[in-house]
């Protein structure tokens, strides 16, 4: 497996204020949604939980790297209204995760679009998330709150 | 801000659709109902269940080493596979094992049974049919009726996060509950359980819990981050099965009974949504103290830090759920009484009716609320927070002084509820200011589940902004390396 990144703006979401409301907690400055990163891996762990669930990701990179990528990709109740169910995604499967990074530079971020083996696709929260053109933080859409709070 | 509230209410409607389904209810208040009301302890706390005739459960091979495996590690110390450990959903039926009261409450459509422990509760629909769990909970989505004066409430969608007991005892997500509950001759409350898993059990199995009425017990505002911020553990083992009462929470004794049942015309009885949202209140008349208060919070979050309210660390607080509206409520209604559960944040709140705030009063996240009808209005009347709570997303902050009016107004139609809140804090602003927010009714069945407490990731925190100290987390979650589990670290209080 390889590791392919690359990064760009993307267009801007009405469909932020969805997100806002119905994520239980969400950080806008955890993430930099002007930036998308696409990683391929195995799953290693699916936390099918509150306030958010995430998948771990092995990915292999050059010289045999080994990097374990964190990914929120939103909340039960929100998930299951996208698509999802608990078996979804299954332990040692292999998946493409394209994702908004974050902003430490870690290897972590929140869940655009994960595309499976034989090219279906399910969307993550983040799909619900637009950028300003060219800046980061939320869509001009989402509600007026401070970029660096903690919605609850 | 208009296109942002319809965009709102388009999302929300859909996903209430979708994930809960409609569901009619039908009124089924049955013979049984009032002397299952009022407050039980449990006879005993079983730390491992055993069948109704005292033998081991039958547990396929395969669960039987899983089993053995946690016990092992229970015998180190090591309970991470019961996610109470870290203050998360215990489910069912390891609940109904915890040393802690419970309390029944009902109305002709539902009974909620209350329990003593971090403010979980389950809604007990009885209308007709059986759930369609769109995805598994904790508590998962019990469906009663009554035969004769025995309620059977049979459950399916039950998470397998969750243990059966505290020794480990293992369940599928295949698991379906069938209880009986009957008050005996003795006047204790049993609940026969049956136990169907064919993933972990090589036949239905059978488990019984009794508990007792007494006139002491009361279920408490316990918020068990806090007491483990205490040095406590999250489940108090060896504590008196009887939880000390908390004064500004309580019917009076004499009237307890008679105010229990169920009320003759109940108004605001039902499952509502929130039909308004708002997480920002506006305008608010800071006070010079308010004002740094949001100021050092601003501050904070331009330095690219993330704030931690009270909500967010998965604290209770009755405050945010005027100013913040989220995700549906249940309300039951008795004579002299009307109780709403919340979903998000999970807290119960108790107005008592026709009633006065004692002279002292116990500070608490929910307060001591009283409350009277005006027509249709109900006019609640709320004290003794504290402190705790924030208004809103800037973290507008709440001090002891804090005082609610609340006036929750039905609609002609009976289709919401339109709730102004005045709101009166010397300590942070100026003058009493009000806040409006509506609700509607909801197709749910039961509510949702929120478990704030199951997945607190290291990441959430590592540059967090506590707005009070209070909130810094004791558990996180922490990654392992490589092909190594993640694991849940708790540190021991400062």
């Amino acid at each position: 497996m390889q590791a392919g990144v690359r990064t760009g703006a993307i267009l801007p979401w009405i469909l932020a204020a969805c997100f806002t409301v119905v994520s239980a907690h969400h950080s806008t400055t955890e993430f930099d949604y002007s930036k998308e990163v696409t990683i391929k891996g195995t799953v290693k762990e699916i936390q099918w939980t509150n306030p958010h669930s995430y998948i771990q990701l092995i990915v292999n990179g050059e010289g045999g790297t080994e990097t374990q990528w964190s990914v929120e990709i939103g909340s039960p109740s929100l998930n299951i209204n996208m698509g999802w169910r608990k078996n979804s995604v299954k332990v040692g499967e292999v998946v493409t995760m394209n994702l908004a990074p974050a902003r430490n530079g870690k290897p972590y971020g929140t869940l655009r679009v994960l595309t499976f083996a034989d090219g279906q696709k399910l969307e993550g929260v983040a799909a619900r998330v637009g950028a300003r053109p060219g800046g980061a933080g939320p869509a001009p859409s989402a509600p007026a709150a401070p970029a660096a709070s903690k919605e609850p | 801000m208009r296109a942002y509230r319809v965009g709102l209410r388009l999302c929300v409607a859909a996903i209430v659709a979708g994930a809960l389904g409609t569901g009619s209810n039908i009124g089924a208040a049955g013979a049984g109902t009032d002397a299952l009301l009022g407050v039980w302890v449990p006879d005993t706390t079983p730390r491992a269940l055993l069948t109704s005739r005292g033998g081991t459960p039958p547990l396929t091979a395969a669960a039987s080493k899983l089993y053995a495996e946690r016990r092992q590690r229970l015998s180190k110390g090591d309970t991470s596979f019961d996610p109470t450990t870290w203050c998360a959903g215990p489910g069912m039926p390891r609940i109904l094992t915890m040393p802690y009261p419970l309390e029944i409450r009902a109305d002709a459509n539902r009974i909620a049974f209350i329990h003593g422990w971090y403010r979980w509760f389950r809604i007990v629909d009885l209308g007709a049919g059986t759930a369609d769990p769109p995805l598994p909970l904790t508590m998962g989505f019990p469906v009663g009726h009554w035969e004769g004066s025995t309620l059977v409430i049979r459950t399916a969608g039950l998470s397998d996060a969750t243990v059966m007991d505290a020794s480990g005892l293992p369940h599928s997500e295949q698991l379906k509950l069938t209880e009986r509950l009957r008050v005996l001759p003795s006047g204790r409350l049993e609940d026969r359980i049956s136990i169907d898993d064919p993933e972990h059990y090589t036949q239905t199995w059978e488990t019984v819990l009794t508990f007792h009425r007494d006139t002491t017990a009361r279920v408490t505002d316990d918020v068990c981050p806090d007491r483990m911020a205490g040095g406590e553990p999250a489940e108090q083992v060896t504590r008196a099965r009887t939880t000390a009462s908390r004064t500004t929470s309580i019917l009076p004794r004499a009237a307890a009974a008679s105010a229990n049942s169920v009320a003759p015309a109940p108004r605001l009885a039902g499952i509502w949504e929130p039909k308004t949202f708002g997480i920002m209140v506006p305008n608010a008349p800071l006070s010079s103290a308010g004002q740094d208060f949001v100021s050092r919070n601003a501050a904070a979050m331009q330095a690219g830090k993330i704030m931690q309210t009270a909500w967010v660390s998965c604290r209770p607080g009755a405050i945010s759920t005027m100013t913040m509206p989220r995700e549906k409520i249940v309300v039951l209604e008795s004579a002299g009484e009307v109780t709403i559960l919340f979903e998000m944040p999970r807290m119960v709140r108790r107005i008592r009716m026709n009633a006065s705030h004692p002279q002292e009063l116990e500070p608490g996240y929910v307060g001591d609320s009283v409350g009277h009808w005006e027509g249709d209005t109900l006019v609640v009347d709320t004290r003794g927070f504290n402190g705790y709570a924030e208004l809103d997303a800037r973290g507008q902050p709440t001090g002891p002084r804090l005082h609610t009016i609340e006036r929750f107004t039905l609609s002609a139609d009976g289709g919401s509820i339109d709730l102004e809140t005045t709101i009166e804090d010397p300590d942070y602003y100026t003058k009493p200011f009000t806040v409006q927010r509506s609700w509607k009714k909801s197709p749910a069945r039961h509510p949702f589940e929120y478990d704030c407490m199951e997945n607190p990731r290291q990441e959430d925190f590592e540059n967090a902004y506590y707005v009070r100290e209070r909130y810094r987390p004791i558990c996180m979650r922490v990654e392992g390396e490589g092909m190594a589990p993640s694991k849940m670290v708790c540190r021991r209080p400062q």
